[in-house]
């Protein structure tokens, strides 16, 4: 077990200079690589030394952490706090002390230098102490931040629904004053002990001086300990009259470049409304974006790892998020003309190749033609080339042919089926629960929505205004559904703004800075939206209902109880006229240009359609500890998207058009390890109804689909009662599932199993109907190269190499009269086509 | 270390032994008592993996026709058919289920499970999945909000040796998917009615008309026609890599002689398959037995029909209870026999139980306060009634459970952690099972 606070603190009374070293921390793993380390020790190799954050002051009592680091000649900076070598020392001893590496107490008012050596460098800074403040410790202010850094109100512990041995807190304090009615009055006021702090029960268990099923939370002697001490004794304030609220962290350094190994201590500065500032180092809880890249310990020690690339460090004190930029590029750069020798097609490419260029990764080499047909034909329209087109295309000696290629794509009907397809996964509710018409009628709006290509800030805003009858309006249904103003807050914020406020429905977001009531503002627009009609109690909720706005209808935060007045977040406060539509000013707002979420969300969507992940990923998951891989193409795209009047077409063009979209999927020596900045086309499994479509038209044995027209592809299937195993097998999104969700691409075993043996494949495989590709190949009389290149086209769409073909021919019996021979040929070679990875993933 | 336990399904002195772990983010102290508690649990990990057979009634059996009979209620609400003694003296089931009566040593009873969710699509979420649905849900409603049991186990134990670890027959159970744990972890299905004369499980099977031999060169073929690169380097994260695993196993899977005869109900002994009963559901539950005996972790038999809001008398004298009747004793004997039944958890329930009251129309309604659920394999002791109704059957009264418990007891004994958190699509971190207490009775 580790002590969270204390580690970083003496016994008091042992302060003799330097004193941290006798307690200095073990070196970091990581850290072991001999030249990195040497190399920052090395007073030859500085350039200069510098005390960071620029400003220091405390009140006295407190502590206040500080960095020391040294500029190397190579440019990096090197945190050299821990540095056995540097010597520390404070101009006067009766103000502050150094109490630890890195940390200074605060004694009495007053100002001393501190003064930091290195070899022959030296910096120097003056502090200041301030007095102690008269107002006695807070509950609100010093001692919910103990209780949070403690672990004390984590979900698993005393925040569970019903506590933890009777002592329970809100999950992060989501309602402290029933935290502070908890300990100070909970177990009949037990937990407490005003005439003798030191022996309440709160302090006994979290030092675990008597048992505590957590463990020790921190040590006696603590600033934590201290804290709870100073305030049990010191009346139990709850809060003080005027105390400021904490308006910002500060996170030293802001960003930093690093070499492999590097480790680098944070310093997390608190600012409170009154401009006073405090080190909440200790207090505060850290956490990596990308582990692979750097790793944050509990005490926001960071640790670089060996790879290239970029993390975010985000840090967290009272609800409130800073982040740390960390940015390692790689050790040997590629020669800068490699990079200005690529192509560039449009923006994408050169935002993209900067990035690349930055962390030291290379493109891979351009994609073959067949492979950019068959890639951009499954990403637009969900289909594989016919051979026909196949055929034609790699035949064509247009040096546009790529790109009138795309023109072809974008104008053709499959791109308005695909798209109403995703976004009915994520739109489409359960018909259980709101009935078949409404469902229907869902997706023929949005099949109508995406034939048309209507803008998307316009079907949006269709959405987010949607009223009247869900057997007459298909987007009503959704609210049918989603009956609840924070059901709909939910997942529009999911859907349209990209960011998951579903945690801050009960409690503030335990990584961003989304508040319950930011989460109750937003679903404000909502609680005027009313329905008339049959409800969904009924036996298959068949009914319909008309959903209309009036004049009443106000929502409640379910802590304070307050009427929550709309707001966006992040936003101004709506202004609603008397009876009006508040979803009017929400759609306002977010369809603004200068909305900061919607086009990004919307960009980005489109985006991982095409790339098979976003430029954050997930695609709906946009906060600080979650970046873009590249945040100046996702900046761009969204501005693009903008300029084009959200025209989702015109978006694909200038994505298929990209170099970057063309790369091929083979690695180098440089991106094998790569999977966020693109520097490879990425494989992706085929979707369900795209699979399903494939099979059949590769087979030329249609499907036929129950309940839906003859002629029916899966791509035209509007709910998943509609019976397939292999669109089952192949993971469709099933609508009773609650929750807008992106389609899992994941292999599984039912899917290999379908493939090898299901009925499906197989009576597609035998059918003898005269229309079908193995009975026409079988029975016609097309000498085997001939037959082989047409499988190879329609399930690859390229011609097969030499080998292929001899592999292929062989089987063929040498008797040309050998009908059932030449049958089994036909289709045990489509079948192995069908069953390759070659066949199931785009790539 | 004896069990026991108190009203949080563990001991204090259990805290002071286990308590070193620090609290580090979730649940850490929780997972490290559940550990604790799996590996002294019968039949739990560390043993022969427990496979599980859930029997589901959906619609929601009547718990007075079958194991909670009133005899000494009022006419209006006792059971409509005469009591019979089961194997344990002073135990009486209602006459329908005359020959489980007489294997009652296999199998206990808990008698006082309820909820508060009168709806289908409700009750059948909050018993498949453990969790109650967050909104209200009407009666016809199929939804998923949580992993069911099923879906859980299977991403728990993942696959081995080609075969899908959890599987459904003839379909799906309204609330049996997956959820957030992904398209994988759904049951794999097998339609189709086993009692037919040509009857083939689908899929893991060879195609209709390919020989053995056939297949041997079709993989032959694929192997030499499928040269598309793999990305063998772990970083790549190659998608194509996992395929082939399931490839593989998939072949190993259609060239084992011990799978292959497991699909093959046909090969049963005919009279076994007598005892099952020669219809759908009987040879489903012979089935069911087949495949967990060649690994399968979780098998629904999912049989609709139970919702019987009118004439209960004449539909609980017909087929339907006779099939399940003797389909569901020579399981459990069949299972007992072939020394499965430790290593197998049988377990029949609905979603809720019926009325006390009889209706206008002879039929019983919706009644989550009291339902009566067979649990029977595991170390589940045999001839056991677990709790109690009140007098009229109304209500669970004594050791009452609430569906959490039910779930957690499964998963303790699958050897899965009820407590652990899991990720939801959206990253919030659920726990699997909110507070689950063991039903201490089934851990003797």
């Amino acid at each position: 077990m580790k002590f969270l606070i204390s580690a970083l603190l003496p016994a008091i009374g042992l302060v003799v200079f330097p004193a941290w070293q006798a307690h200095a921390e073990e070196p970091a793993p990581g850290a072991g690589n001999p030249a990195v380390t040497a190399a920052a020790a090395k007073a030859d190799d500085i350039a200069s030394l510098v005390i960071e954050p620029p400003v220091l002051s405390m009140e006295a009592g407190r502590p206040l952490s500080f960095l020391i680091t040294a500029r190397g000649l190579d440019g990096f900076e090197t945190d050299v706090t821990d540095n056995a070598a540097v010597t520390v020392t404070v101009s006067d001893a009766a103000t502050l002390d150094v109490e630890a590496a890195g940390v200074l107490r605060g004694k009495s008012a007053g100002t001393a230098l501190l003064t930091v050596r290195l070899g022959s460098h030296q910096a120097e800074l003056p502090v200041t102490v301030t007095a102690p403040p008269e107002t006695p410790v807070s509950f609100v202010r010093d001692v919910l931040p103990v209780l949070g850094k403690a672990g004390c109100n984590a979900g698993a512990c005393h925040a569970k629904a019903d506590g933890q041995n009777g002592f329970r807190l809100t999950v992060f304090s989501f309602d402290p004053e029933s935290d502070y009615r908890s300990i100070v009055q909970g177990a009949r006021g037990r937990r407490i002990f005003p005439s003798d702090p030191e022996e309440s029960l709160l302090l006994l268990k979290a030092t675990q001086t008597v048992p505590h099923e957590g463990g020790a939370r921190f040590e006696r002697g603590s600033d934590a300990w201290r804290t709870l001490t100073a305030w049990i004794g010191g009346g139990l304030t709850w809060r003080n009259r005027e105390e400021p609220a904490v308006t910002a962290i500060l996170v030293f350094p802001q960003q930093r470049r690093y070499k492999k190994g590097a480790a680098q201590r944070l310093v997390v500065h608190a600012r409170y409304a009154d401009g006073s500032v405090r080190d909440v180092t200790a207090l505060s809880r850290f956490d990596s974006n990308d582990k692979q890249i750097a790793t944050v310990s509990e005490e926001g020690k960071i640790t670089v790892d060996q790879l290239s690339g970029q993390a975010v460090i985000v840090a967290r004190f009272m609800g409130i998020v800073g982040d740390s930029k960390v940015v390692v590029p790689a050790d040997r750069p590629l020669p800068e003309e490699r990079y200005q020798a690529l192509p560039v097609s449009n923006f994408i490419d050169t935002l993209a190749w900067d990035r690349l260029r930055q962390l030291g990764l290379f493109p891979s080499e351009p994609c073959t033609d067949a492979e950019f047909l068959r890639r951009a034909s499954l990403d637009t329209l969900g289909l594989l080339p016919t051979p026909e087109e196949a055929r034609a295309f790699l035949a064509d000696t247009d040096p546009d042919k790529r790109a009138k290629a795309i023109e072809r794509l974008l104008a053709h009907p499959a791109w308005a089926d695909l798209w109403a397809t995703k976004w009915a996964d994520l739109l489409r509710p359960n018909p259980d629960r709101v009935g078949v018409k409404g469902v229907y009628l869902l997706d023929q709006w949005l099949r109508g929505v995406f034939r048309e290509n209507r803008p998307w800030d316009q079907f949006v805003r269709e959405i987010l205004l949607a009223q009247g009858n869900t057997h007459r309006f298909g987007p009503a249904v959704i609210y049918r559904d989603r009956r609840e103003p924070p059901e709909l807050t939910t997942m529009f914020s999911q859907l349209f703004l990209g960011t998951r406020l579903e945690c801050a429905k009960c409690h503030h977001h335990p990584n961003e800075k989304w508040s319950q009531e930011d989460f109750y503002k937003l679903a404000a627009f909502f609680a005027p939206l009313h329905p008339k009609g049959g409800g969904i109690s009924t036996p298959i909720s068949g009914g319909n209902e008309t959903f209309f706005v009036s004049g009443g209808g106000s929502l409640k935060h379910p802590v304070t109880g307050g009427v929550m007045k709309p707001q966006p977040p992040d936003g101004p406060e709506a202004a609603v006229k008397e009876g009006g539509d508040p979803r009017q000013a929400l759609a306002d707002w977010m369809l603004d240009p200068a909305n900061p979420f919607f086009a990004k969300a919307m960009a980005n969507r489109l985006w991982a359609q095409f790339f098979g992940k976003g430029i954050v990923d997930p695609v709906d998951d946009f906060r600080l500890s979650n970046p873009p891989s590249n945040p100046a193409l996702m900046d761009a795209l969204a501005a693009e998207f903008i300029r084009l009047k959200y025209d989702g077409k015109a978006l694909a063009r200038l994505i298929l058009r990209s170099r970057l979209y063309q790369l091929g999927s083979a690695p180098n020596e440089t991106n094998t390890a790569d999977t966020r900045n693109f520097s490879r086309s990425y494989r992706r499994r085929m979707a369900a109804e795209v699979m399903a479509d494939a099979v059949a038209d590769i087979t030329q044995v249609p499907t036929k689909y129950p309940g839906m027209p003859v002629g029916s592809r899966a791509m035209n299937s509007w709910t998943y009662k509609i019976d397939s195993r292999t669109m089952d097998a192949f993971g469709r999104p099933n609508s009773s599932s609650d929750c807008p969700c992106e389609r899992n691409l994941a292999p599984a075993i039912g899917q290999a199993l379908h493939l090898m043996n299901s009925d499906v494949l197989q009576g597609k495989l035998a059918s003898a109907e005269s229309q079908a590709r193995v009975q026409r190949l079988a029975a016609g009389n097309a000498p085997p190269p001939e037959v082989v290149t047409e499988l190879y086209l329609a399930s690859y769409g390229r011609f097969p190499e030499a080998e292929e073909l001899a592999a292929a021919t062989a089987l063929f019996p040498a008797d040309p009269a050998a009908a059932a021979g030449r049958r089994q040929a036909v289709e045990d070679i489509l079948w192995s086509l069908l069953n390759s990875a070659e066949f199931v993933f785009n790539h | 270390m004896a069990i026991h336990t108190n009203c949080d399904g563990s001991s204090r002195r259990d805290f002071l032994q286990l308590g070193l772990g620090g609290l580090v983010g979730f649940g850490l102290c929780d997972l490290l008592r559940l550990k604790a508690m799996a590996a002294e649990t019968p039949g739990a990990a560390g043993k022969k993996p427990v496979n599980c057979i859930m029997i589901w009634l959906d619609g929601g059996p009547s718990h007075f026709e079958t194991f909670d009979p009133k005899p000494d209620a009022p006419s209006e609400i006792r059971g409509v058919f005469p009591t019979v003694a089961t194997k344990v003296p002073g135990v009486h089931f209602s006459e329908p289920v005359t020959k489980l009566a007489g294997v009652f040593d296999k199998f206990t009873v808990v008698r006082s499970i309820c909820h508060r969710d009168p709806n289908h699509g409700g009750g059948n979420h909050y018993m498949m999945t453990g969790t109650p649905t967050p909104v209200p849900v009407g009666c016809g409603a199929f939804v998923t909000f949580h992993p069911s049991m099923g879906s859980m186990v299977s991403h728990s134990r993942g696959v081995s040796g080609g075969i899908p670890p959890y599987m459904a027959m003839p379909s799906n159970t309204r609330s049996g998917g997956p959820n957030f744990l992904g398209g994988q972890h759904s049951p794999f299905i097998i339609p189709g009615g086993p009692n037919a004369e040509h009857f083939r499980v689908n899929d893991v099977v060879l195609p209709a008309g390919i020989a053995e031999g056939r297949v041997k060169s079709r993989r032959g073929l694929r192997a030499a026609l499928d040269r598309m690169k793999r990305g063998t380097d772990k970083r790549m994260e190659d998608p194509a890599v996992e395929f082939d695993r399931f490839y593989e196993q998939g072949f190993d899977l259609v060239s084992s002689a011990r799978a292959q005869e497991a699909f093959d109900i046909s090969r049963e002994d005919p009279k076994v398959r007598e005892r099952y009963g020669r219809n759908d559901m009987g040879q489903r539950f012979l089935l069911a037995r087949r495949l967990v005996e060649v690994g399968v972790s979780w098998v629904t038999v999912n049989w609709g029909g139970w919702d019987h809001h009118e004439n209960i008398a004449t539909a609980y004298k017909g087929d339907a209870l006779k099939t399940l009747d003797q389909g569901v004793s020579a399981l459990l004997t069949d299972l007992s026999e072939r020394g499965l039944l430790d290593s197998t958890l049988v377990v029949m329930l609905g979603e809720f139980g019926r009325t006390p009251k009889i209706n206008e129309k002879g039929g019983r309604d919706h009644w989550p306060n009291a339902m009566s659920v067979l649990m029977a394999g595991a170390g589940i002791p045999g001839g056991q009634i677990v709790g109690a109704t009140d007098v009229k059957g109304y209500y669970a009264s004594d050791n009452v459970y609430r569906p959490e418990d039910f779930a957690a007891s499964i998963y303790t004994k699958m050897g899965i952690d009820p407590r652990q958190h899991l990720e939801t699509t959206a990253g919030r971190p659920v726990q699997l099972v909110n507070d689950g207490r063991l039903i201490r009775e089934l851990f003797v």
